[in-house]
């Protein structure tokens, strides 16, 4: 009955079209059942978003999704007292000779909270899904503004108290380690490193975004790319742009790669001057050897 | 917690085991990750041990590294187990490695402990700092392995301690603890004169930005190694700061310092910048970065470091020209030539001769006071006519 469970997730991602290597899918299921934050770390492009998305449309409830940038704060992303309607409140209410207390109790009230996204995922009438985009970009403070919500699902609000969790949300973690994430971090979460794909999953991947894809095509491109991440370059392309330079090639109804598409069409997949200098000039190499290594599989 | 410890069988007591000696690997695992496992693994169908292994590997991993190494710890925790088992010795597998286990840390504390008619604990903090001390005097080329994770840990504090530098200027902030009156009662003038909102502020950071440039040839590879660690730790500290090591050509490396762990950005540069031949370029390799990277990365808020020993192949003149370049685009240039420790340094080789009048600071960072010294020379500006310490 157990393994039901973690197969059903297996389904579950499959039906999203996300292809999974075992890996992915025991952390899904060990996040859910220990209720427990995922963190999920790995190279830019390799479907890190992509989980928290569809696991948001597997358990059929809504994504809040929390982008986090540098400078990002608790009023930006916990909860804020709305300030301006406070003060315009106390203005109403001068002549009429309210007890202090009492003005003080409806100022600081639900009525001029304004919730942000963890606030709000945690006090949904539903379970949610909470995605906490690009974590390493905010500031090392606000992670540790993130810990009581982590470990204990509650915010603490000075002038209010301790507001539980109704439903504990699922909350997911994403990082491209621009910075290293704090240990006290880390330990609240299970961890998922997501690699570049192998040239199997990498395929089944294609051929679930890209069904149009003519089979043979399909496997040159996924060769190809795998020779291209060997070189070493710059910046190495993920997985978004195999999708995307398959789309390209498709819809150009090609059935397998020439060097001078290839040339013409590399700008979908590398992103710097560099490294498309140095793959122009190793191209008829990488074809070649793309040739040979597609031929085996 | 306790419910899921009470019944502990022989499984859970192996799983307990096993982060046992996780933790001596290295590997932070407090009581919250073992009960994590043994929660973890009564989820699961007992017979798989692919999916055991799997979900050990979720909740007891935290980092890439610590992932990657996991198999093979694991197969390493599985053999000692079966040997024990197979020798029925119910001992803790852990304990039969303590032999091997003696490594040169060890033998340094035993030596010590004989010299000291072993020390407290409290003594052995104590004894730390004094190495400190020493270190700070001790050439690079002398440290062993202990030491220089020890020194590690120093020019990491070091680098973070000269990132962090604030200007004395204020800006407007989000972060409520400064409060801005004048800005205050400015924004709330237009609402006449009611304070509905509130300005805070904080003090600018100071940019500085910095390019780091690091000689990996041959004569070099003495040094490289700490270097390669010194620039890490500056890598992680800073924002701004672009990396670059040369040989015979020049590699921009920032990425692979960013995204790395220190063992592995270290293979991964050795691999991709091809090895010493025929001898350093240095000329050409500047003359490289002025025309590719110089304009993006120079400017008159950066600082330029350099590490080599300025033994240069090429011609002078074209070196002669790029330092010129990069003299004139930067805010100082600092070269550190861990030969300039010597008593009896003077800047000869010819690479050097020709740099001279366009370096701001010329120091040895030999050692850790040295370095420490050549590192405050990156606050304040550049001095004229330049001038050059040991």
């Amino acid at each position: 009955m157990k393994s039901e469970e973690l197969s059903q997730i297996k389904k579950m991602l499959q039906e999203q079209g996300y292809i999974d290597d075992g890996a992915i899918a025991m952390s899904i299921f060990l996040a859910m059942k220990l209720e427990k934050p995922l963190l999920v770390e790995g190279p830019a492009g390799v479907g890190k978003t992509e989980i928290a998305k569809v696991v948001a449309k597997a358990l059929k409830t809504e994504l809040i999704r929390l982008q986090c940038y540098e400078g990002l704060d608790s009023t930006h992303a916990l909860y804020e007292w709305n300030y301006q309607h406070q003060l315009l409140y106390l203005k109403m209410q001068e002549g009429k000779g309210e007890a202090i207390k009492d003005l003080e109790e409806t100022i600081f009230s639900d009525k001029f909270l304004l919730k942000r996204p963890v606030l709000n995922a945690i006090t949904h009438a539903d379970k949610t899904v909470l995605l906490i985009d690009e974590i390493d970009r905010a500031d090392e403070e606000f992670e540790s503004f993130l810990l009581e919500v982590l470990s204990d699902w509650q915010v603490t609000i000075p002038e209010i108290g301790t507001i539980k969790a109704t439903n504990k949300p699922q909350i997911i973690l994403t990082g491209n380690r621009t910075r290293e994430l704090s240990e006290a971090l880390r330990r609240r979460c299970l961890y998922l490193w997501i690699d570049y794909p192998t040239f199997e999953k990498e395929l089944a991947i294609v051929k679930s975004k890209v069904p149009e894809i003519d089979q043979k095509l399909g496997v040159q491109i996924c060769s190809f790319m795998k020779e291209l991440r060997e070189l070493k370059l710059e910046k190495t392309p993920g997985i978004s742009e195999t999708i995307d330079w398959a789309r390209a090639l498709a819809s150009m109804h090609l059935e397998h790669l020439e060097e001078q598409i290839v040339e013409e069409t590399l700008g979908v997949v590398l992103k710097d001057w560099q490294d498309m200098r140095h793959t122009q000039d190793s191209l008829s190499e990488l074809l070649e050897r793309t040739r040979v290594t597609s031929r085996i599989s | 917690m306790p419910s899921t410890i009470a019944h502990q069988t022989e499984l859970s007591a192996n799983v307990v085991l096993l982060c046992r000696f996780l933790r001596k690997k290295g590997y932070k695992l407090s009581t919250l990750e073992e009960s994590d496992a043994l929660r973890a693994i009564s989820f699961l169908p007992i017979h798989s041990e692919e999916y055991f292994k799997e979900a050990l590997r979720s909740v007891l991993t935290k980092s890439q590294f610590q992932r990657t190494k996991f198999d093979e710890y694991y197969q390493e925790f599985k053999d000692q187990l079966k040997k024990a088992s197979d020798s029925k010795v119910k001992e803790l597998p852990e304990e039969k490695k303590q032999p091997e286990k003696k490594t040169k840390a060890a033998q340094f504390d035993a030596l010590k402990d004989w010299l000291n008619l072993t020390p407290s604990d409290e003594q052995k903090e104590v004894a730390a700092f004094s190495d400190l001390e020493v270190l700070t005097k001790k050439n690079f080329l002398d440290l062993s392995e202990d030491e220089m994770r020890l020194m590690m840990r120093v020019l990491r504090k070091l680098a973070r301690k000269m990132a962090h530098q604030k200007s004395r200027l204020r800006k407007k902030s989000k972060r409520y603890q400064h409060l801005d009156l004048k800005q205050t009662m400015r924004t709330n003038m237009r609402k006449g004169g009611e304070i509905q909102q509130l300005q805070f502020s904080e003090r600018k950071d100071r940019k500085l930005k910095l390019v780091l440039l690091c000689d990996v040839s041959r004569s070099m590879e003495l040094y490289s190694r700490f270097f390669i660690h010194l620039i890490y730790a500056f890598q992680n500290a800073y924002d701004n700061i672009e990396t670059l090591v040369f040989s015979t050509a020049l590699h921009r490396v920032s990425e692979i310092l960013d995204t790395n762990e220190v063992e592995k950005a270290f293979k991964t540069i050795s691999e991709r910048v091809p090895h010493w031949s025929g001898g350093t370029t240095i000329g050409s390799c500047l003359q490289d970065f002025t025309h590719n990277y110089g304009h993006s990365m120079l400017d008159k808020k950066t600082i330029v470091l350099m590490l080599s020993d300025g033994w240069d192949t090429g011609e002078p003149e074209v070196m002669r020209t790029a330092m010129k370049t990069i003299y004139k685009k930067s805010k100082k240039v600092i070269w550190l030539n861990p030969l300039a420790g010597s008593p009896d340094f003077a800047p000869e080789a010819l690479g050097m001769k020709t740099a001279l009048p366009y370096i701001d600071v010329l120091a040895s960072a030999h050692n850790l006071e040295s370095l420490k010294q050549a590192l405050q020379q990156l606050r304040g500006k550049r001095k004229l006519p330049n001038t050059w310490s040991r």
